[in-house]
């Protein structure tokens, strides 16, 4: 009984538990909410973004103002559930680059848009010494600093002095270039000005959904989404086929390391660079993959087998249960509302700052 | 009279009908067009190594729990292996289509080894190891991920219900072997459908609904749809036509042995 008390003590006193991507602070307000409230969070969130980034030109164009408010709420959220700082030190390389591309994308790809043009360089036919080198500048040192990688940065940092290399006032503006080095010709294309509305509203609405989807990675327990659907009912054997899915995981992404590892180690070149050589590479390290992943799997079997899993009539089950409490039902009343408002009634949230008096 | 049948042929297999024949007929099994031959009752025809392999839903009576590991395991490899897709070798579009998505020849083997699970396995692990593994959107993968279910069922349809009884081997291994259990591989038949099914038809299909789907999202600019297109084509059709062959080869003939691949789309 005492050995029993301390280690509930003991368990009591944990201060953070291992999820899918990371770990969790206990007791924050993020962690406190069920499995299905944190799901039904992020479709929410997703579909409000795919639904104000979509908002066609002819009917008032993307919702600029709808989409900052749902990443605020998502960027609030990651801050609640104290893994914001982690979020940016891991994910901060692979996050910008794909934002910055996916605004470029919507930016030189989306033509067929009304409204009058604007013209954008693609080149300026000089290299200028100004603004944009401070930003390629600032850029490249601040993600180094934070990554301790260079490809990766200079990558964004590159991207960034491009985007800043854009705009034609940069001809005109003594601060955007105090000198300039000609080098090439200048290439300009020309792109509506809703083409640049629609890629910040691309950016935005994929923030939003990115952050989320880190959201409920980081702060939800394999353990967690086993339970959650035998709340759902569904049954024991299935959730329990389920669960192994995500323990497995990491077995297998250990699995795939040591192989490699080992046929490093045995001479085989399996860093090699290139995608047909990576390619050849993989396809080495697949045979004994798939090979060990079979034989896992026959041996879990037998140990079901001897577990008495398959001829059991009624299994006593030992499962997480999270009550699903006045809070899950606040979350989930006030994401049906914001679907209402938004969705189905089409109210926008920049509309609603113009009749409050602002823009 | 003529040769012994090799340990594991399958008893009714066109091999020992062979070993039946007077010998100048014996090449009526591998031309059975030809006018000197007599016609093949339709259960010779029907008789290759593969017979068992059918389309029926399931065994009578249930299935051993083992299988069901395997079913969970090998969802959990391929959801590793669509992230390292995505990790290893780059986004595409950065909306989740791999420069070069090696996965796909997995699915495809593992989907025509375990049918309907092996095609689930390619959904769940372009929604959670290409989608929220590296931080994707859930709601679009969860869309989009049909484009590695869908081709993956009709693939497993056609070569289970017709291309088998043409004479071409629903695991693949006529790809890589000159006979198969004691029947003599039809490789250029094999290498044929190979490429026109799963290269082309199969792989279009994909895109077009991977594509498509993030096109009707807005994810995708108008005018860079076939650009990612063309990228998401190329890249499934590499990746197939270099490692599939090295899968069936290295790995099928194992799978068999242990009694693990599925007479039908369940078990």
């Amino acid at each position: 009984m005492e050995a029993g008390t301390s280690e509930a003590g003991r368990r009591l006193e944990k201060r953070s538990v291992r999820t899918f991507l990371y770990s969790m602070r206990i007791g924050t307000p993020v962690e406190r909410l069920h499995t299905i409230t944190k799901v039904a969070l992020i479709l929410v969130l997703s579909t409000l973004a795919l639904h104000m980034f979509n908002i066609p030109v002819e009917e008032g164009g993307p919702d600029l103002v709808g989409l900052a408010v749902l990443l605020l709420i998502v960027l609030a959220l990651l801050g609640a559930a104290r893994v914001a700082r982690y979020l940016v030190t891991s994910y901060l390389v692979l996050a910008l680059p794909v934002l910055l591309g996916i605004f470029v994308w919507w930016l030189y790809f989306n033509r067929g848009l009304p409204g009058p043009g604007m013209q954008l360089y693609l080149w300026p036919g000089y290299v200028p010494l100004g603004l944009s080198t401070v930003v390629l500048a600032a850029a490249l040192a601040i993600l180094y600093l934070r990554t301790r990688s260079v490809p990766g940065p200079l990558a964004a940092a590159l991207i960034l002095w491009w985007l800043s290399l854009m705009p034609p006032a940069l001809d005109e503006s003594p601060i955007a270039s105090w000198a300039r080095i000609p080098f090439g010709a200048a290439v300009a294309v020309d792109v509506p000005r809703w083409a640049l509305v629609v890629a910040v509203a691309k950016v935005l609405g994929f923030a939003v959904m990115i952050y989320s989807t880190f959201l409920l990675l980081l702060t939800t327990r394999d353990a967690e989404v086993a339970g959650a659907l035998r709340q759902l009912g569904v049954p024991y054997r299935a959730s329990f086929y389920a669960s192994l899915v995500f323990r497995n995981l990491d077995t297998v992404m250990a699995d795939y390391t040591n192989i490699r590892n080992a046929q490093v180690a045995r001479g085989a070149m399996v860093a090699r660079s290139g995608p047909l050589a990576r390619l050849a590479d993989l396809a080495r390290i697949s045979v004994p993959l798939v090979a060990s992943m079979i034989r896992r799997s026959v041996e879990m079997g037998i140990a079901l087998y001897a577990r008495g899993f398959y001829s059991a009539a009624r299994i006593t089950e030992y499962r997480e249960r999270r009550p699903f409490t006045y809070v899950d039902w606040a979350v989930v009343a006030l994401l049906a509302a914001l679907v209402v408002f938004d969705v189905v009634l089409g109210y926008r949230f920049d509309s609603m700052l113009r009749l409050a008096g602002y823009g | 009279m003529g040769r012994q049948a090799r340990p594991g042929a399958s008893p009714q297999s066109l091999y020992t009908i062979e070993s039946k024949l007077q010998k100048p007929m014996r090449h009526c099994l591998y031309s059975p067009g030809s006018p000197s031959c007599p016609k093949m009752s339709s259960e010779q025809e029907h008789r290759y190594p593969w017979s068992h392999y059918t389309l029926a839903c399931c065994r009578s009576g249930p299935a051993p729990p083992t299988l069901y590991v395997l079913y969970a395991v090998q969802i959990a490899v391929v959801t590793v292996l669509s992230y390292l897709s995505v990790v290893m070798l780059g986004p595409l579009s950065y909306s989740g289509i791999s420069l070069f998505y090696f996965v796909y020849p997995f699915i495809i083997v593992f989907t025509m080894w375990w049918g309907f699970w092996g095609a689930l396995a390619g959904y769940i692990g372009c929604v959670v190891g290409a989608g929220l593994m590296v931080g994707l959107p859930l709601l679009p993968s969860i869309a989009y991920a049909l484009s590695d279910l869908v081709p993956f069922l009709v693939m497993f349809a056609i070569y289970r219900g017709v291309l088998a009884r043409l004479g071409v081997d629903p695991l693949m291994r006529d790809l890589v072997d000159s006979d198969v259990r004691g029947y003599r591989a039809r490789k250029g038949l094999a290498w044929f459908w190979f490429i026109v099914l799963n290269g082309l038809v199969l792989n279009a299909l994909s895109a077009e609904i991977g594509v498509g789907i993030q096109y009707a999202m807005g994810l995708v600019p108008p005018d860079a749809y076939w650009f990612w297109w063309i990228g998401w084509f190329v890249g499934d059709f590499l990746a197939m036509v270099i490692l599939t062959p090295i899968l069936v080869k290295g790995l099928t003939s194992m799978v068999e042995r242990y009694g693990l691949i599925n007479h039908g789309w369940f078990t």
